[in-house]
């Protein structure tokens, strides 16, 4: 290890570094992408916006292996969406063998590394040094697909998987994208998506992050939205030993919209972390952004949620509301809702309450004749519902709210 | 059928003594009214009752159909039949009105070793009983009780009520705030469930709501007890003398 480019690696570190070597041909970017993340390193919690998720104390001290090449063939939760179905497992994308509706382009290609904003974060630098193929979708001008496409993440077994895709919404056109984030393994996986919105186009997004209690994962989405654009975003997220999901979104045309919507239900030592930044560049956008975090047992949800408004931004409608409820003493939720605001004829709003479940609703169940569980779970579920209901697509919201039951049964 | 014998209740971080020897028995088949100040310990007699976690029993006992029901859980006390119509009723944000009224009516049924009612049957009886007691349907649609009037969520406990058909139920205050109409509604729903196998407890505060109900006793609570108890014609005096003379003696 004489030629490393790390200074006193850790055990992860090191590992990552023999298999960014034994990458069969690593390109420029990746190559420069790794020399970044050499001067970067693994973020811990004395670094300005990871000090609550430190992937510096969960990794560090093991040597992880590219994952193998694994198999699955479990129905999605999506499956009675008829979508069109895409598996990314441990790293390896598969398309499907189907006729593309017209006007729907993808392909799988080399990765073309990141966005500039990006290039100082950390993970995003090893995505983009290790991720050997990045999958590629565009929706023509004016199509609206019916069809939802799913992009399923599947990390089996452990190890390091990367994967990237890539989303253009041609001006007029409209998409859902659902992606699951599966897999039993530990190991640590780490997904880079890039979004453009054009003009009068539409970008749906549904997330699902129910990964085992071993794994660690990192998922990141830029999108850059055109004029009058939209954007919805719903995430859930009950799994992982740490997981962080980030959503960095910037405004470049006028008169967008975007919701931002996250729920996440942990218990036991997990932690799910939801980090955000929107960038208002231009005037006339609006903003809504909801976030719900459960914690259970000795488990933590983390919000972090910026808005950035720029001076050009007039007319900026933002709104940002976090709420915690912890199920026991041991649990923790943190939260950093901040404006950032250069422009004078905005209005920006933010929210955030922490708070255990309420004792005076628990007897009013209860004496209706819910037992403790059955009334713990309904309000339970009840929190949530405001992330789930603001799902405009029925059925995808009826999978959510699935999701969420499934949850409460397995506790109770 | 409810007998409560000796009660002796504290609560809240110091242990503060609010019943102190109480004792009343309502017999299958009968109304009982209770009258009493505020801050006399109306509603933390129907909290003690229907189990509520703080309330403390210090000494006494309280029967439901001859067995004691003080080491259950309040939702074991429900599927023994008791239904308390809550002074405040609850907002239950995200949470359907129809939905929660059919678990909860499950639940019940399932503690009771009874069948669930079937969709078709809850909707037709919810309906009907909606409309009895004056909300629309459009309210059974909305989150449990949120943003609903004062009167709304009284009628929202009358609903229930007469949903459950519970064999006990104490009705802590459900007259105050409602309006005229609203008042005989209440009466028809008691009225409509009276047999000789229930009880009801009406907490109250007006002699109005006696005038439809017709209790079989009323009772003066004052000082943690029971300090007198008479026929329906106490109310009316009360509602002349006030409670000055009770207040005093306990
Ligand atoms: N959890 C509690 N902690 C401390 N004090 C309490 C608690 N609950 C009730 N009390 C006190 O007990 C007393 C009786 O209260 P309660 O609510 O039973 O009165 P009430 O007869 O129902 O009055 P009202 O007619 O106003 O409804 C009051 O002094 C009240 O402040
Ligand atoms: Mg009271």
């Amino acid at each position: 290890m004489s030629n490393s480019l790390l200074i006193n690696p850790s055990a992860f570190e090191a590992g990552l570094e023999a298999a960014f070597l034994a990458r069969s041909k690593p390109n420029e970017t990746g190559q420069a992408a790794f020399e970044r993340f050499a001067k970067q390193r693994l973020p811990h919690r004395r670094i300005e916006g990871w000090k609550w998720s430190d992937f510096n104390a969960a990794l560090r001290s093991t040597a992880l292996t590219p994952a193998p090449k694994a198999d699955r063939i479990d129905p999605s939760a999506f499956a009675a969406l008829n979508p069109i179905e895409f598996t990314i497992v441990n790293g390896r994308v598969e398309a499907p063998a189907e006729e593309w509706p017209e006007g729907v382009r993808f392909g799988v290609m080399e990765s073309v590394g990141t966005i500039e904003e990006l290039e100082s974060h950390p993970i995003v630098s090893m995505n983009v040094a290790m991720t050997a193929k990045s999958l590629g979708i565009e929706i023509g001008d004016g199509v609206e697909l019916e069809r939802p496409i799913l992009i399923r993440h599947i990390a089996e077994g452990g190890g390091l998987s990367f994967a990237q895709s890539m989303i253009r919404v041609c001006p007029g056109a409209s998409v859902r994208i659902i992606e699951t984030y599966e897999g039993d393994g530990g190991g640590f996986s780490s997904h880079l998506f890039h979004g453009l919105v054009r003009d009068d186009a539409s970008l749906e997004r549904y997330l699902v992050n129910e990964t085992g209690e071993a794994a660690v994962n990192h998922a990141i989405c830029a999108v850059k939205m055109e004029a009058r654009a939209a954007f919805r975003q719903t995430s859930l997220s009950t799994g992982a030993k740490l997981s962080r999901h980030e959503t960095l979104l910037h405004f470049w045309g006028e008169g967008a919209s975007a919701h931002i919507d996250s729920a996440a239900l942990v218990a036991g030592a997990r932690h799910a972390d939801f980090t955000s930044h929107v960038l208002h560049k231009q005037p006339h956008c609006t903003v809504r952004q909801l976030h719900k975090g459960v914690a259970a047992d000795s488990a933590r949800t983390v919000f972090q949620g910026k808005f950035e408004v720029e001076r050009a931004a007039q007319k900026t409608d933002a709104q940002m509301t976090a709420n915690a409820l912890l199920l026991s003493d041991g649990a923790e939720a943190d939260h950093k809702p901040e404006l950032e605001i250069y422009a004078d004829d905005v209005e920006c709003a933010h929210g955030s309450t922490c708070g255990a479940l309420d004792d005076d609703a628990l007897f009013y169940l209860r004496q209706r004749g819910l037992s403790n569980e059955e009334a713990r779970s309904l309000l339970i579920e009840a929190f949530a519902s405001e992330v789930i209901d603001g799902i405009e697509d029925d059925a995808v919201r009826d999978v959510f709210a699935a999701r969420v039951a499934a949850w409460l049964e397995a506790r109770s | 059928m409810l007998k409560i014998d000796d009660l002796h209740v504290a609560v809240g971080e110091n242990g503060d003594a609010i019943l102190k020897g109480l004792s009343l028995e309502v017999p299958a088949g009968e109304v009982h009214a209770i009258m009493g100040p505020n801050g006399s310990g109306k509603s933390t007699l129907s909290y003690t009752v229907a189990g509520r976690e703080g309330y403390d029993v210090t000494a006494g006992d309280v029967l439901l159909k001859g067995e004691s029901i003080i080491d259950l859980d309040p939702d074991e006390r429900a599927a023994k039949g008791l239904f308390l119509s809550f002074q405040h009723p609850m907002e239950i944000p995200g949470v359907q009105t129809m939905n929660f009224i059919r678990t909860a009516m499950n639940a019940r049924a399932r503690a009771r070793g009874e069948d669930e009612i079937s969709a078709a049957d809850f909707l037709r009886s919810v309906r009907e009983k909606a409309k009895l007691v004056g909300l629309d349907d459009t309210k059974l649609k909305r989150p449990f009780n949120v943003g609903f009037s004062g009167g709304e969520k009284k009628r929202m406990e009358m609903l229930q009520m007469a949903m459950f058909e519970p064999e006990f139920a104490i009705m802590d205050e459900t007259d105050s705030g409602l309006d005229i109409d609203a008042l005989k509604m209440v009466g028809d729903v008691v009225n409509a469930l009276r047999a000789p196998s229930r009880g009801f407890l009406v907490i109250t505060h007006y002699q109005r709501l006696l005038e439809y109900i017709k209790p079989d006793a009323v009772h003066v609570l004052a000082g943690g007890r029971i300090v007198k108890s008479g026929g329906a014609e106490l109310a009316r005096e009360l509602e002349q003398s006030g409670y000055e003379q009770f207040v005093e003696a306990a």
